[in-house]
């Protein structure tokens, strides 16, 4: 048995007819391939969460006077570090902006063990692949005399809550 | 007898031939004395048919491939077989899946072994799929009809390496931890949707245990069945690309003996259905046969090949154990936090620029090896390694490997605390 390669479709048909079958194979070939790529995209809709289990953004870290004069404390599970001067108090983020690791304190600043980047005392980038300074967060004083940080909220380096 | 009459085997007769009549039902050819045999062996047998009948001759070259195909996919089989295994003992959870590590370790029946085996698969599978593609760029067989399939190696690659980064995330130990920040972070720097694909990798804005379910879901199931699923394309574009690439002459026509044959190579029959397809087999009959029959010839180099391929990682596994760092700590990272050996080169680049060594030249040299073939369109020196003609483009090629061998080496051994420049001696 031969196969005919010759193309086939719709010989038979009137001018109309051929139109209105390919008209047809358009809207099949449109509402297929459209659904696919909506059920493609419900997918991905399915998987971002719409609620997440992390910490919280807006925390307590205890009393004024737990940061005693000249502090620098690294607090490691929010993330942060707490520097007290004098009477003023500021928290600035020890999550590397260059790809998220924890930086470290060292004597000049700030240190990243996974990629080199360094900081000065105040979060500006002195060296490394970082390419921008570490954000300063917004921190108040509750009605209750604790101090609360929000890291939802950047504010401009060098603010510091006056105690 | 009559020949209305059917002759009603007895019970005992059946009882006698029970255990040949079930082989045969199974084998419906016995081992083959003969080249109708041999054939009949080839595509009756499930997992022979994949085989075309017979094979080239220049395709059983050692030296030419290397096996290293092959040795990939024996990789890929022995890191399904012991990942499963390992699957019965682990749990995807941030407070247990450490301790099941040490379970392994000290409480599991071979678990040890197992762990090493399924880690020095993954590391050898890296390492022989780049070799891999290493082999067939330097002997030119992603030229036509074969550019699609190197295409498809290409992703076969990048899914071998998404692989061992979702694996080696598993342990939840100090490198898991932060190698899954870092790769999220670098997903982020990603134009347009890097924040978004950043987020639902981490299923929340901090790595943790959601992160660790969906490595985990990755790992053992969305990477693996695409993976399977273009091997099994893979190997398919080889039958259909005309088997694997060779040299022409390994197929020259000898003109003065058959004159007509090399100017007219056109089909001079119809074709079923079932011979619809392109390819040399037009010429059928009309070339001096180069050809031998894959059984035994292909079976036994293959089985040479799965032979080597298996005992190597038992002997690695036997010798060396797999690394497993210190429980994570959220709150320091290791310092310096090095990524395994073939993303050294990778984690060199982003201590440079996070979006160019990240993202930027990665995906330059990913979009290059995609386009190479579409490119690069000579049709010269093919089958051949390092053929002259082929200079320039092997030039290049191995200017691209030795770069990447160079930043892994200088991110394996120059890098020491905070990243910083060291010498190892």
């Amino acid at each position: 048995m031969a196969v005919n390669l010759k193309r086939i479709s719709g010989g038979n048909l009137s001018e109309n007819g051929r139109y209105r079958r390919r008209m047809l194979g358009w809207l099949t070939g449109v509402g297929l391939v459209g659904s696919g790529v909506l059920s493609a995209i419900s997918n991905f809709v399915f998987i971002k969460p719409r609620t997440t289990y992390g910490q919280p953004q807006r925390f307590s870290i205890g009393k004024p006077e737990d940061f005693p004069p000249g502090t620098r404390m690294a607090l490691g599970a929010q993330r942060i570090v707490v520097i007290r001067e004098g009477n003023r108090l500021a928290a600035i983020s020890t999550t590397c902006t260059h790809l998220g690791c924890i930086v470290g304190l060292d004597e000049t600043g700030f240190a990243c063990p996974c990629h080199g980047s360094r900081f000065d005392q105040d979060g500006n980038v002195t060296g490394g692949p970082a390419p921008k300074p570490l954000p300063w967060y917004k921190v108040s004083l509750t009605p209750n005399g604790e101090i609360e940080v929000d890291k939802d909220t950047v504010i401009q380096p060098g603010s510091y809550l006056s105690l | 007898m009559s020949p209305n009459k059917t002759s009603q085997p007895s019970l005992w007769k059946s009882l006698v031939e029970l255990p040949r009549n079930v082989w045969g039902s199974i084998f419906r050819n016995p081992l083959p004395s003969n080249d109708l045999e041999r054939s009949a062996t080839s595509f009756t047998n499930f997992f022979l048919h994949i085989h075309p009948v017979k094979v080239h001759k220049h395709s059983l070259r050692p030296w030419y491939t290397l096996g290293l195909g092959l040795i990939s996919f024996f990789l890929f089989v022995i890191l399904v077989v012991t990942g499963i295994l390992l699957m019965f003992y682990y749990v995807p959870s941030t407070t247990q899946a450490y301790d099941r590590m040490l379970d392994l370790r000290g409480t599991v029946a071979f678990g040890m072994f197992l762990r090493n085996m399924h880690r020095w698969s993954a590391h050898g599978m890296v390492a022989v799929v780049f070799m891999h593609m290493c082999r067939v760029f330097f002997t030119g067989s992603y030229k036509k009809p074969r550019e699609f399939n190197w295409v498809l190696g290409v992703i076969l690659f990048l899914l071998t390496l998404f692989m061992s980064f979702t694996g080696y995330l598993l342990p939840w130990d100090q490198l898991a931890f932060w190698a899954i920040t870092v790769g999220t972070a670098i997903a982020g720097y990603a134009p347009v949707i890097g924040k978004d694909i950043q987020f639902l990798l981490m299923g929340g804005t901090s790595v943790g245990q959601e992160a660790l379910l969906r490595f985990y879901v990755l790992h053992v199931a969305v990477l693996p069945a695409i993976l399977t699923l273009f091997i099994a394309f893979h190997f398919w574009r080889i039958r259909k690309d005309g088997g694997l690439s060779r040299p022409a002459e390994a197929d020259a026509i000898p003109t003065l003996e058959f004159p007509e044959a090399s100017t007219n190579l056109e089909p001079r029959r119809t074709y079923g259905v079932q011979g619809l397809v392109r390819g040399p087999l037009h010429a059928a009959g009309k070339v001096p046969d180069n050809t031998v029959f894959s059984w035994p010839n292909l079976f036994r180099a293959e089985l040479f090949v799965f032979v080597v391929t298996v005992s190597a990682i038992l002997i690695l596994a036997l010798l060396f154990n797999a690394p497993l760092e210190e429980p994570v700590n959220v709150m320091h990272p290791p310092n310096p936090a090095k990524a395994p050996w073939y993303f050294l080169g990778l984690q060199e680049m982003v201590s440079y620029s996070a979006f160019w060594g990240g993202i930027g030249v990665p995906g330059l040299f990913v979009f290059l090896l995609f386009i190479t073939p579409y490119i690069d369109r000579g049709t010269e020196g093919v089958g051949r390694w390092f053929a002259r003609e082929r200079l320039l483009a092997n030039t290049i090629f191995l200017t691209f490997v030795i770069v990447n061998i160079v930043f892994v080496i200088i991110g394996t051994f120059f890098r020491g605390p905070n990243w910083t420049f060291v010498t190892p001696w």
